[in-house]
């Protein structure tokens, strides 16, 4: 099984979609498993509180001595379950664009071939066809098998419904504005260039590096951010004209080192120095 | 130029947008006015190409993988509506089902052949070799006593809602195994079929040794027609999944299955759709106490409608 396809658009762009693993589907399997349980299990209950079934249901209708409200209750239980049963995956998946409760859990979902969501065909056809990928049933032994052979980590019936599983998650907030920066300046036709500084030049590698930090920083805890603060500063130091010892001893390091790193940062963009100089110390000589 | 804060807020106003429009549903689309949809459509133009540019000239993997995100978002919204195949008006649905039976009549064949040819091999094997049947029935029907001597069972009218819809249940669950289990390359398919067979040629046979067989063919006949034949065509379906897992052709084994799955599913709809017809026959006609020639003309008409449906229906709708 690959890690992912790319799936080229009526727009000739390549979307690329990432594969779901055979463990993060079979946890959404088990997810499932549990809530048609629960679901049936809701059903029954309620079929007998409403007074619908008894355990004697059966037995007395047998007998002809119940009602035809009984008779008619239990028929129609006999098909509610049957439906549950196989139209759950149907039913979710057709109607969510392919995401039952389990997948949506992890963060899945079905897509077709040609990256669209599934509608109720395909649903139908990847699920109705379930009896082989269950072998041996339930253990999914045969299924999970092809989906491992297979380069596009379908099971048997992703291959009659023409569809695969990828991941949908997906977090926005923490991608952050360097890589907007970016290619807010790439939309202009520039590319990313070095950097030239007072002593040396960045290179790219090293404007990447830093703006992924900028853009994370908040989501790491103080100790850790200052320690990653104070390595990727230390060896811009020279570049820059700093006194390296003099910096390693102030007691507000971190703050500085991070306004110099916005400020590399905010050069990248303009090509000239700007940002915020209120925070920084004017004792030392200047950056720029 | 525009700055990197508004171009984020452009990504992320983007991707909300076509986020709800998503929540909202297949017909979202059509409920935006023109100038809107004209602006979702260039927004997302703006998009792909921020994306072939990040890609082209390297940006780092978060920025492309964030853009490709919400790419795929946009995609599905924009192109979500457009299906390629042909949709079928609901009218045609009723012909298409025939059509399909027709057109994969070799798989009905077979599926028949094996299924009657096992059926009528241990109905002859239990004539020549009666000691076969303590093998082969279930001990429910080596002293099975008819309810009556032209029908088997007698079921009081208060259960028939019941029998009836145990009985479609389990018809239909043995027919969407008799369809996937297809992918088997039709073993299992096969295996169904041979074991149901079986069933019925051995309960026939033994019947006609102890002389009960009009009981026997009074309760079959009203539901049989339509419940035997919807058994055969879901055997069909399970085989057209088999031939192209055997036998692809010129294409990979894959891209066979999915060319056939779309007629596999519609045939084994429509068996389902049948074997609802047969249940409710099954559980209010075949054990009421009508008399065996009105069972005898049960059996016939229906026979005579499938036959004009599979025969006829469908044709004058050939694209």
């Amino acid at each position: 099984m690959e890690e992912s396809v790319t799936i080229s658009t009526p727009d000739h762009v390549e979307l690329k979609f990432e594969f779901a693993g055979l463990g993060s589907r079979f946890a959404a399997y088990l997810i499932d498993f549990l809530f048609l349980l629960l679901l049936m299990l809701l059903v029954g209950v309620v079929a007998l509180l409403a007074g619908v079934v008894s355990s004697t249901s059966l037995k007395s209708i047998f007998a002809g001595e119940s009602g035809w409200a009984t008779s008619w209750g239990v028929a129609v239980l006999i098909v509610f379950v049957f439906l549950i049963n196989w139209g759950y995956y149907v039913f979710f998946e057709g109607l969510r664009r392919g995401s039952t409760p389990g997948k949506r859990r992890l963060g899945i979902r079905v897509i077709r071939q040609d990256g669209l969501p599934v509608g109720f065909r395909e649903a139908a056809l990847r699920n109705l066809v379930r009896a082989a990928d269950m072998l041996p049933p339930p253990c999914y032994l045969l299924g999970g098998l092809i989906i491992h052979l297979d380069p596009l980590g379908r099971r048997l019936g992703d291959m009659v419904a023409g569809t695969f599983v990828v991941v949908e998650k997906f977090e926005f907030a923490s991608q952050g504005v360097a890589g907007a920066a970016w290619a807010a300046r790439v939309q202009q036709g520039l590319s990313r260039q070095a950097l030239t500084l007072p002593r040396g030049a960045l290179s790219v590698h090293q404007i990447e590096l830093i703006e992924q930090f900028i853009a994370r920083r908040h989501s790491l805890y103080q100790g850790r951010r200052e320690l990653l603060l104070w390595q990727i500063t230390e060896p811009l130091l020279p570049l820059l004209g700093e006194d390296r010892d003099a910096l390693a001893r102030d007691p507000r390091r971190a703050e500085r080192c991070e306004s110099i790193l916005l400020e590399i940062l905010a050069m990248t963009q303009t090509g000239e120095p700007k940002g915020n100089r209120t925070t920084r110390e004017t004792t030392q000589p200047s950056l720029f | 130029m525009q700055s990197a804060e508004e171009k984020q807020v452009e990504w992320q106003n983007f991707y909300e947008r076509v986020q709800t429009l998503l929540k909202e549903g297949p017909q979202s689309l059509r409920k935006l006015s023109g100038a809107e949809l004209t602006r979702l459509i260039d927004d997302y133009q703006t998009l792909i190409a921020d994306l072939a540019r990040a890609r082209s000239l390297g940006a780092s993997p978060s920025t492309v993988d964030q853009l490709n995100r919400i790419a795929i978002a946009g995609h599905n919204v924009l192109y979500g509506e457009i299906r390629q195949q042909v949709t079928l008006p609901h009218s045609q649905w009723v012909g298409h089902f025939s059509r399909t039976v027709r057109h994969h009549a070799w798989a009905v064949a077979l599926s028949a052949a094996v299924f009657f040819g096992s059926a009528i091999a241990s109905y002859i094997a239990v004539q020549l070799q009666p000691s076969l049947g303590y093998d082969l029935l279930a001990d429910a029907f080596l002293d099975f006593d008819p309810a009556s001597e032209d029908n088997l069972h007698h079921i009081p009218s208060l259960a028939r809602p019941v029998v009836s819809s145990a009985i479609i249940t389990n018809n239909i669950q043995v027919t969407l195994l008799a369809f996937g289990l297809g992918l088997t390359a039709g073993i299992g398919t096969s295996a169904l079929l041979i074991f149901n067979g079986i069933h019925l040629g051995s309960v026939a046979g033994w019947m006609t040794l102890q002389g009960k067989e009009k009981a026997l063919w009074g309760w079959i006949m009203p539901h049989g027609a339509t419940e035997l034949l919807a058994i055969c065509l879901a055997g069909a379906a399970g085989y057209l999944l088999a031939a192209a897992l055997v036998a692809p052709g010129q294409v990979r084994r894959s891209t066979a299955l999915k060319r056939v799955g779309g007629d596999a599913l519609v045939i084994e709809i429509g068996c389902m759709a049948m074997l609802v017809i047969a249940g409710l026959i099954e559980g209010f006609i075949s054990p009421s106490s009508i008399d065996y020639t009105s069972r005898l003309a049960v059996l016939g008409l229906s026979l005579i409608l499938w036959a004009i449906y599979f025969l006829g229906a469908g044709r004058a709708h050939l694209r």
